[in-house]
């Protein structure tokens, strides 16, 4: 029975149904699995399992610790693409399901090792299984999206994948309030934060399980015709997700999302020291986390708002936007460093985190422009590994670059500038590679029925 | 229909809410 009312036809919605409803079911998932960027919060905790105040011999460090987040990123870009064709035949309820089973199964296996004091069990937990919820959970709602949204595909998909940043937003303090209540003389209340975490998102998750619908057949929304002519670069037919990645628009919009994630993790991963270093004296330690605070809204901010604006101006010049306008505010921000304006900077910065937001929440609605609705979750999915690219590349291009630079007698205000330019070179790649897009060729397109 | 949808968006609009006030409270000190 249970299996029965996870299957994609138990879904399709009723005659009369409200599209709005769906986005907050996505929302419901986003919302959870947005929690790994937050996952930080944990780490200097997990660094006195043993000593309970102060690390001890035997216990885990901040380096070993850092492992569980880039597995759990890795794993997510990889279960994406993976699993992006099952979650596109069995429907977003089942995949959503799934995704909720694993992230929350995630945080209970990681809770054992916290007890045994296993770090593989956390890698395996939190890293590998929650990796899985966070890919799956993550693609789970696109294509169900765009089929209710034929007219604002951004906008839908924005909405959902606004939730992942702002799922970091709740889950900082919630992690904090929830590990000083259960603290006590002989623990630092983190296992018992992880069951809580896991219990809550479990739910929270179901709420999305329970409300998501399909489309019916054929559905549009009321009063909303296709456009007799479409749009150059929106394509009127379908390309399968097998067909679609050896076309050489699926790795020019890899690279264009690669480029633009690339350069906001660099500036994410460094936020916080560069503001402090490069307005010694002006800006202390809180005010930095405050900084970075403020970053997070705009990354979340920005995801809804970039990807509405492109079912104005287009996918393609949305994208130019992000190119040109960052090329030019990131190649100001060593200046605005050198004339000391902390509002200045800041103010560059909260825009550039927006459009690095905008990248991830457009990127769905251009996928659909491109290759059409029929496989756009699983093509999605596929497309994600240039995000576990882009979190490799982005911190070591800023941190190995940066020491390189120290180690040679640079200061460490001014290691920051040539940084700052590197980024403006990866943007000229994405900026590149977005002017090169066009149509895909009618000869990939799908022949048969497109109700897969 | 619309007193689902009302409470739907409530649950997950009142988390995201707390949330982004309590990173602003942080985000203030950057000006304060």
């Amino acid at each position: 029975m249970a299996s029965s009312f996870l299957d994609r036809e138990h879904t399709v919605a009723p005659p009369g149904s409200n599209r709005y409803l769906v986005p907050p079911a996505a929302l419901a998932v986003h919302l959870c699995i947005g929690q790994v960027y937050a996952f930080s919060t944990f780490n200097l905790p997990l660094t006195k399992m043993l000593g309970t105040t102060q690390s001890v011999p035997g216990d885990w460090n901040l380096k070993e610790l850092g492992w569980i987040f880039s597995i759990a990123i890795a794993i997510l870009g990889i279960s994406a693409a993976v699993f992006g064709r099952w979650v596109e035949t069995v429907g977003p309820r089942k995949s959503m399901f799934t995704a909720a089973v694993c992230f929350s199964g995630g945080f209970m296996v990681s809770a054992l090792g916290i007890h045994w004091h296993q770090l593989w069990l956390l890698y395996l937990g939190y890293g590998v299984l929650g990796g899985c919820g966070l890919g799956i959970g993550y693609i789970s709602p696109v294509s169900t999206l765009i089929k209710w949204f034929p007219d604002r595909p951004g906008m839908a998909t924005g909405m959902a994948i606004m939730g992942f940043g702002g799922g970091a937003l709740i889950a900082a303090p919630l992690s904090v309030i929830l590990m000083t209540h259960f603290k006590t003389a002989t623990s630092g209340g983190v296992l018992e934060t992880f069951v809580t975490m896991g219990v809550i998102y479990f739910m929270f998750m179901m709420i999305g399980v329970y409300t998501v619908r399909v489309p019916a057949p054929g559905w549009k929304p009321a009063g909303w015709t296709p456009p007799a002519v479409p749009k150059t670069l929106i394509t009127a037919g379908n390309v399968s997700v097998d067909v679609a990645w050896r076309t050489p628009q699926f790795w020019l919009l890899w690279v264009i999302l690669c480029m633009n994630v690339t350069a906001g993790i660099g500036v994410i991963s460094q936020a916080s020291p560069m503001i402090q270093e490069i307005f010694a004296g002006k800006v202390s330690a809180d005010a930095a986390a405050g900084f970075v605070g403020l970053l997070s809204i705009f990354n979340m901010a920005g995801r809804i708002f970039w990807a509405s604006t492109s079912d104005y101006i287009g996918r393609r010049n949305t994208y130019m936007v992000f190119f040109l306008l960052g090329i030019v505010l990131y190649s100001t921000v060593p200046t605005l460093g050198h004339l000391g304006s902390v509002a200045l900077f800041v103010t560059a910065f909260v825009i550039i985190l927006s459009m690095y937001g905008g990248g991830f929440a457009t990127i769905p609605a251009y996928l659909r422009d491109i290759f059409g609705t029929m496989h756009v979750g699983a093509i999605h999915g596929r497309l994600l590994t240039a995000w576990s690219a882009a979190g490799v590349l982005g911190p070591v291009l800023i941190n190995y670059i940066r020491a390189y630079q120290i180690d040679h007698g640079v200061p460490k205000t001014q290691s920051y500038s040539i940084t700052m330019y590197i980024m403006c070179g990866l943007l000229v790649v994405g900026l590149i590679c977005n002017f090169a897009m066009r149509a895909v060729d009618d000869s990939r397109l799908y022949r048969g029925s497109a109700q897969s | 229909m619309r007193g689902r949808l009302i409470l739907l968006w409530l649950l997950v609009g009142i988390p995201l809410l707390w949330g982004v006030t309590e990173t602003l409270k942080k985000a203030l000190k950057l000006f304060g």
